[in-house]
């Protein structure tokens, strides 16, 4: 049931010969449709990857009528274009890491669906184990994976050695690197990319991408939303997805729903360019509750992360001790970065569930639906995300690759706590 | 090749000094940068594009230079991306250009020039796709970059300095010092900052007067005063970052490879006079070696002495071209001409005059003109200039230098943060950091202005406020009055008119070779918003972070898009204001110190001992003891043995202990257990599991009671400091005003561990004859003060290990004496290892089943459960996920052939469903007493006793079949360790 | 520039404290509300903190998490300074 995808201007290296010759006037505006309408089908909030994902797929796989993704900001601002690229599927409970492998799935052909490189570089990721105490756990994790049908391999020293050059797991440390969990087909994605990729290819379907437009209220008619107050007026809609990470707390405060979220900051940063060095995903779990995760961007500087930075924030600005919090652990890795400079932190906010899973479900009203609660963890759901909800929404049925993340689980018990940190985001 | 001309007049110690840069040794000064010695030198080409590997000179004088990026030091220890401005030669240092092979001279990678429009922004995501990006990424990989990846890194690491003052002013030009001065005036204690090695910023080649003096000698004056007044000028120190109202400064006076200093500095007010950086003009190739700012030729040559070139040009859009022309005249430099993009009637009357003059000297000065192109395809040869009324009608003019002045960018990142905004100026053509929070403020050129009286009233009024601000008392008196170079009176010019052929030549971001055919392609893409836009052409994302590209092309943005530039503003900047080498972020944590290791007292007699220690969350632990074999395997395997068939000893020091106190201890104890402590009686112990607000099981552990009032609850090794906090909260919220203590004494007590069926006896010989009573009556689970060796003593009965066993609570003090004397009698060490298989034995919980996601019914703790208790958590635990039938159950398990190994980890399946998970083993060992794997596993409910069940492991073996079994392995009843002695007959508990 | 102000200790930097959860607005509810919903103000965001780094007072605090400031902090627990 999916449409074929009426390019306006059809990517491949022939277009770039051909845009040689015609100067830059030859490209075309990768999504149009920036008029608003007095009303739609749907209307996605949120035009970041999981909102555009989602109306993408209701505008090729389902027949749903008139789209609108309204944004208040510009497409991609948001969390979308401020993670650490990362994608991987090494989850430990079922309902997630089918959920995420169907993800990883999509991530492998992405490029082609959508006719833009998103650059899917599955180099690997490393799930470093500081212990022998920590390898039954890490065992428990990739034995899971593997029954699932998932890659994941345990590596011993050596093996990590060979892996990743430069981290030298026998030289004495602090804590031991005595193995990791890997996973190869994980790895990293543009993170722009993959917004442009999905907005351009909505936008071919039919799918207006309103910028500037805030969604302030919904409107309602018994039990049934009618629509939504914008700041660029009112807008009729059949269905409305909320798809605003980092801000789904304010929208149930919105709806008069208190939400199990807690909006917290996330940074990350990244180092000048420098010849590759990391070629694959490394993550560095220390105990003291300290993080570090390290990838090289395809640019060659050094992509890190780590904690969140404590508590919660809308500001966008992180700590500077949560920065050194990462950098140490960074070059605990790799001693050698001593000398290479860190050039720029930036941070996005992050809607954590009391789980540390995401929420796809009705939200108060039959015709409202809510995609959040992603954590630090959304952007590598985000094909899969956008094909799952959009069944929801077209269909009005989860499908079962999301029955578990109704919003119902907490009241009932049925929560998916990967970590076992019980319901509070930042661990005392 | 001729000799590069001589140094002029500079101020630098004579001290000659030899340096290398591409393996070709040059002369020196010392007090030379690489850039102002290889200028010298007369060495033009220092680098090369990232994308098109296009030939690079030197552009500027600070940090905002995009090219020449040097790797300083022989490999392995070598350091990347070292900017030529910042780099302070010292004798012998060796550097060499980056990113280009074979040579920089001739690198085969510029080859990529020739595929011209293809390779513009975003080309990447519109091919590549096929077969796979994999292919291609490799090699990208290998082509982007800038500076080798090190292998080693012997960098110092810096000194923290932590201190608080009155007022920080960062940045030591005229603002900085004059805010500065009236700051210290006032009585506030001041700190300036400042990221050159010398202050004065401009002031040192504007032949300015500030106070009726020569700029430089009020300089000296003021920096004079200032020390007088108890001010800390820090040179070579820049700010970095703001975070929670602590500044972040990094001093580095002994250059790259000496010592460096970390300032966490305190203010309560803060001056931003940071300046602002002169922004280049966009004309077909303006990257050629030879085209530089204005300024930086004008500071090339006052500090350091060195001329940028023999022929020059100069283009601008503001007065103060023609001084600068004066002063370079004078430096013994030949300007050719001085291209002015405004009319003749925009100058101000002394640049007028100066242009007169100018005129009169030879030097040809156009107005209402503009530089078109840079002639010379590796290096300036000389200059196209037209009149912008008929860009047709061009010439060249003959110069092997272009010096551009495009108006200036204020330095915006500091003002940016918590709260503050950018705000278009429109007579700068602009932005200026405007909505402040309180205590802080921009003051100079940062905010805006440009002409010196102006600069230094700024400066002066902005110290006036941060002293007010952090309460000073005095008063300043009034600011200085300069006379420099004059108000610039600048018409914004962004780029030279060019036919759209050439735009892919005129360069906006140089590092990245970002061109104006690149913002023509963004907007034709739709990219019009200005954060689009870099992240689309990656305008700015370089190691300058868009100082020289960011205004420039917001600028050329707002032309193409035919919209003001207030309208499109700019990318946001952020921290760090500078870049900083990790080594200086890590500070001293890196190595052994990255994280704090805690130790109990016995660490050192384990050491001693042949004990290898592990860490177990921060905490170094013994897993076993050389001395019984060869690895872990073995070692515990001994041990084990060892305990249960005659004793040993354990340190359980890390274990968490918690002294409730106060006549509502019970109470709240009971509110934060799932079982009552309030029932406990005093000399007794009881076993006592947490329940998490969710209702899973959060710890467990044993409370003893002391007195009426009195608690002690321990807590596992790795909830130490999560348990303490929990208890803290629910103090200070359900039990807020309540009469009770919580207090930490876990570093207060040793706890040794006695166990085995000697280990009553060892004891009695260890406390001697007034601990022989309690020994022989001490029931399970009860515990006794008293006396040894003159310090507290608490023995407590109670057992790990299913053994009769013990736990000795003694001082730090007396531990290794009262340790070694149990080793005399008899009993030898064990490890953690050790602990393992005799707990997994006896189906004792650890963390690996109380892992944060089980309940109390789920680990056979149902009879707690029940004793009908309202404490936290038990509400929660009523919910009807919690008692379905998939629900896991703690179960024992052993393999079916009684032989074979399973490991924790593995997953557990009903033999016909291989695929479907029904349970997983949570911990597994050797049993030297059973003689095969044992293991404890949380399966479905409905997994009966006895069930066959397939343990997969895919990661590290096979499958293995194996049988459901009750968890406790050995001595189900306990009758080990409940044993009385002989005479007393059988315990009761 | 942010700091918070404990009543034992003086302004710190926020580094020094350990945030633990946002609260409902009033009191009462059930434990699930208790444990699992948080109020999502961007103005004024009621949590509490504790100064792990100092003297380890337990704080309610009231921020402004759009802007990071800190509009009021008072000890938890019925003690005094």
């Amino acid at each position: 049931m999916t449409r074929p995808i009426p390019w306006p201007r059809r990517y491949s290296a022939w277009s770039l010969l051909r845009a040689r010759r015609a100067g830059p006037g030859y490209w075309r505006p990768l999504w149009t449709g920036r008029t608003l309408r007095k009303a739609y089908d749907v209307v996605v909030v949120g035009a970041g990857g999981h909102g555009l994902a989602t109306a993408f797929h209701l505008a090729r796989d389902h027949d749903v009528g008139r789209i609108a993704v309204l944004e208040r900001q510009r497409v991609g601002y948001g969390n979308v274009g401020r993670n650490t690229t990362i994608v991987r599927s090494n989850y430990l409970l079922p309902e997630n890491h089918y959920f995420y492998e169907d993800s990883l799935r999509r991530w492998e052909c992405l490029s082609r669906d959508l006719n833009y490189n998103v650059m899917y570089s599955p180099r690997g990721v490393v799930d470093l184990a500081l212990s022998e105490d920590s390898l039954p756990a890490l065992a428990r994790r990739g034995n899971a994976m593997r029954l699932a049908g998932i890659d994941a391999e345990l590596l011993d020293q050596d093996a990590l050695a060979r892996f990743v050059p430069g981290l030298e797991p026998r030289r004495p440390r602090r804590f031991p690197l005595v193995g990791a969990l890997l996973q190869r087909r994980g790895g990293t994605v543009r993170h722009d990319a993959v917004a442009w990729g999905y907005a351009r290819a909505a936008s071919a379907l039919g799918v207006d991408i309103i910028e500037n437009c805030a969604v302030t209220g919904v409107r309602e008619s018994g039990r049934a939303a009618t629509g939504v107050e914008t700041t660029r007026g009112f807008v009729q809609a059949g269905r409305v997805v909320f798809a605003t990470a980092g801000h789904t707390g304010l929208i149930g405060r919105m709806l008069g729903v208190a939400l199990p979220i807690e909006t917290h900051l996330l940074q990350a940063m990244v180092s000048e360019p420098i010849k590759p060095l990391v070629h694959s995903v490394v993550v560095y779990v220390s105990p003291g509750h300290g993080e570090t995760y390290i990838c090289q961007s395809d640019r060659g500087g050094l992509v890190m992360g780590g904690h969140l930075d404590g508590f919660p924030s809308y500001t966008r600005e992180g700590q500077w001790h949560r920065l050194e919090d990462v950098v140490q652990g960074a070059v605990e890795l790799f001693p050698q970065i001593g000398g290479v400079k860190i050039l720029r932190q930036w941070a996005g906010t992050n809607d954590m569930t009391m789980d540390g899973s995401p929420i796809i479900d009705r939200l108060r009203y039959d015709n409202v639906f809510v995609n959040a609660g992603w954590c630090y963890g959304g952007f590598k759901a985000i094909p899969a995300s956008g094909a799952a909800c959009a069944q929801l929404v077209a269909t009005g049925t989860a499908p079962d690759l999301i029955r578990a993340y109704r919003l119902s689980r907490f009241a009932t018990g049925h929560t998916l706590d990967e970590p076992g940190q019980g319901p509070f985001p930042v661990r005392l | 090749m001729k000799p590069p001309p001589p140094r002029q007049g500079c101020r630098l110690d004579a001290q000659p000094l030899q340096f290398s840069f591409d393996g070709r040794s040059y002369p020196g000064l010392a007090g030379d940068t690489a850039a102002s010695a290889l200028l010298a030198n007369g060495v033009r080409l220092m680098g090369r594009s990232v994308k098109y590997r296009r030939r690079r000179g030197l552009l500027a004088a600070g940090p905002e230079e995009p090219n020449a990026l040097f790797t300083v030091g022989a490999r392995p220890d070598a350091i990347p991306n070292v900017s030529a401005p910042l780099l302070q030669l010292r004798d012998g240092l060796e550097f060499r250009s980056q990113n280009r092979w074979p040579t920089l001279g001739f690198d085969l990678a510029s080859a990529l020039q020739a595929g011209g429009g293809l390779f513009g922004a975003g080309f990447y995501y519109k091919t590549f796709i096929w077969p796979s990006w994999r292919w291609y990424e490799t090699p990208i990989r290998h082509l982007a970059g800038l500076g080798e990846a090190p292998g080693r890194c012997d960098l110092p690491p810096p000194v923290l300095e932590h201190c608080s003052c009155d007022v920080v002013v960062a940045g030591a030009g005229a603002a900085g010092l004059a805010a500065a001065l009236a700051a210290a005036r006032a009585g506030a204690k001041v700190i300036l900052c400042e990221r050159e090695p010398a202050c004065g910023g401009e002031l040192e080649y504007e032949a300015a007067l500030v106070g009726g003096v020569p700029a430089r000698a009020w300089v000296r004056a003021a920096l004079a005063e200032l020390a007088a007044l108890g001010a800390r000028v820090l040179t070579h120190t820049t700010l970095v970052a703001e975070s929670s109202g602590e500044l972040l400064a990094h001093g580095e006076p002994g250059g790259l490879a000496g010592m460096n200093t970390l300032h966490y500095i305190r203010p309560r007010a803060f001056v931003i006079a940071m300046g602002a950086i002169e922004c280049p003009i966009a004309f077909r190739d303006n990257d050629r070696p030879g085209v530089m700012l204005l300024n930086a030729a004008e500071r090339y040559l006052a500090r350091y002495g060195a001329r940028c070139g023999q022929e020059l040009v100069l283009f601008a859009n503001n007065d103060r071209a023609y001084p600068a022309a004066q002063r370079l005249l004078a430096g013994g430099m030949r300007v050719r001409a001085i291209v002015d993009t405004r009319a003749a009637d925009a100058a101000g009357a002394p640049a007028a005059a100066l242009r007169d003059e100018l005129r009169r000297a030879g030097v040809e000065c156009l107005a209402a003109h503009a530089v078109l192109a840079a002639e010379g395809s590796t290096a300036v040869r000389g200059a196209r200039v037209a009149p912008l009324a008929d860009p047709a009608a061009a010439r060249q003019i003959a110069c092997d230098t272009i010096l551009v002045s495009g108006g200036w960018a204020p330095a915006l990142h500091a003002g940016l943060r918590e709260g503050g905004s950018a705000e278009f100026q429109a007579g700068l053509g602009a932005f200026i950091a405007s909505a402040q929070p309180a205590g802080r403020a921009s003051a100079g050129a940062a905010n805006g202005h440009l002409e010196l009286a102006q600069v230094l009233r700024d400066g002066h009024e902005a110290g006036v406020r941060a002293a007010r601000a952090a309460g000073a008392p005095g008063t300043p008196g009034a600011a200085p009055d300069g006379r420099g170079d004059g108000e610039p009176r600048l018409a914004p010019f962004a780029r030279s008119p060019a036919p759209e052929r050439w735009e892919k030549h005129q360069f906006i971001d140089l590092q990245n070779d970002v061109t104006v055919a690149d913002l023509r392609t963004a907007l034709a893409e739709g990219f019009l918003d200005i954060e689009h836009l870099k992240r689309y052409t990656t305008l700015g994302v370089g190691t300058e972070q868009g100082r020289t590209g960011g205004l420039l092309g917001a600028a050329i943005l707002a032309e193409l898009r035919s919209e003001a530039l207030p309208g499109i503003g700019l990318s946001r900047t952020r921290p760090p204001y500078h870049p900083l080498t990790m080594r200086s972020i890590a500070g001293f944590r890196a190595g052994a110190a990255v994280k704090v290791a805690r130790r109990t007292p016995l660490h050192e007699w384990h050491e001693a001992h042949g004990g290898v220690l592990d860490p177990m969350d921060l905490w170094l632990r013994p897993r076993y003891y050389r001395a019984n074999g060869a690895s872990a395997s073995t070692a515990a395997v001994v041990e084990a043995r060892q305990v249960r068939a005659h004793g040993g000893i354990a340190d359980g020091s890390t274990l968490g202990k918690l002294e409730v106190a106060g006549p509502d201890a019970a109470a709240f104890l009971d509110y934060l257990y799932l079982n009552r402590a309030s029932t406990i009686k005093p000399g007794r112990a009881r076993y006592m599991v947490n329940l998490r607000e969710d209702g899973c099981v959060l710890d467990d552990g044993l409370v003893l009671r002391l007195g009426a009032e009195r608690f002690i609850a321990t807590v596992s090794s790795s909830h130490g400091p999560h348990m303490l906090a929990h208890f803290e909260h629910y103090r200070a919220t359900e039990f807020a005003g309540r009469r009770l203590t919580v207090t930490d004494v876990t570093e207060a007590w040793v706890a040794i561990v006695v166990a085995g069926p000697q280990s009553r006896a060892a004891l009695e010989r260890v406390l001697g004859a007034a601990w022989r009573d309690t020994l022989g009556t001490l029931g399970h689970m009860g515990f006794a003060d008293g006396d040894c060796h003159g310090a507290g003593l608490r023995l407590l009965r109670a057992s790990f290990s299913g053994e009769l066993a013990f736990e000795l609570h003694c001082r730090p003090a007396s531990a290794v004496q009262l340790w070694q004397e149990l080793c005399d009698a008899g009993l030898a060490p064990y490890g953690l290892d050790a602990v393992d298989i005799l707990r997994v034995e006896k189906g004792y919980l650890v963390s690996s089943e109380i892992n944060g996601e089980t309940t109390p019914f789920d680990l056979g703790l149902d009879a707690l459960a029940h004793a009908g208790n309202p404490c936290l958590g038990r509400e929660l635990l009523d919910r009807p996920a919690f008692h379905e039938p998939q629900r896991p159950r703690l179960v024992g398990l052993r393999a079916a052939d009684g032989r074979a190994a399973f490991l924790g980890g593995a997953q557990l399946t009903v033999p016909g469903e291989l695929r479907r998970p029904c349970g997983y083993v949570t911990s597994s060992v050797y049993s030297p007493t059973l003689g095969e794997w044992l293991g404890l596993a949380l399966v479905a409910r409905s997994i009966d006793l006895e069930a066959r069940l397939v343990a997969r492991d895919p990661l590290r073996g096979g499958d293995v079949a194996v049988r459901v079994v009750p968890p406790v392995h050995f001595d189900p009843d306990g009758t080990r360790m409940k044993a009385q002695p002989a005479s007393q007959g059988s315990a009761t508990t | 520039m942010t700091r918070l102000q404990c009543p034992f200790c003086g302004p710190r930097e926020l580094r020094e404290f350990q945030f633990h959860k946002t609260l409902p607005t009033g009191p009462g509810g059930s434990a699930y509300e208790r444990t699992y919903e948080r109020v999502a103000d961007a103005e004024r965001s009621l949590e509490h903190w504790q100064h792990v780094g100092g003297c380890r007072a337990w704080l309610h605090v009231e921020r402004n998490p759009s802007t990071g400031a800190v509009l009021a902090v008072v000890l938890l627990g019925g003690m005094r300074p």
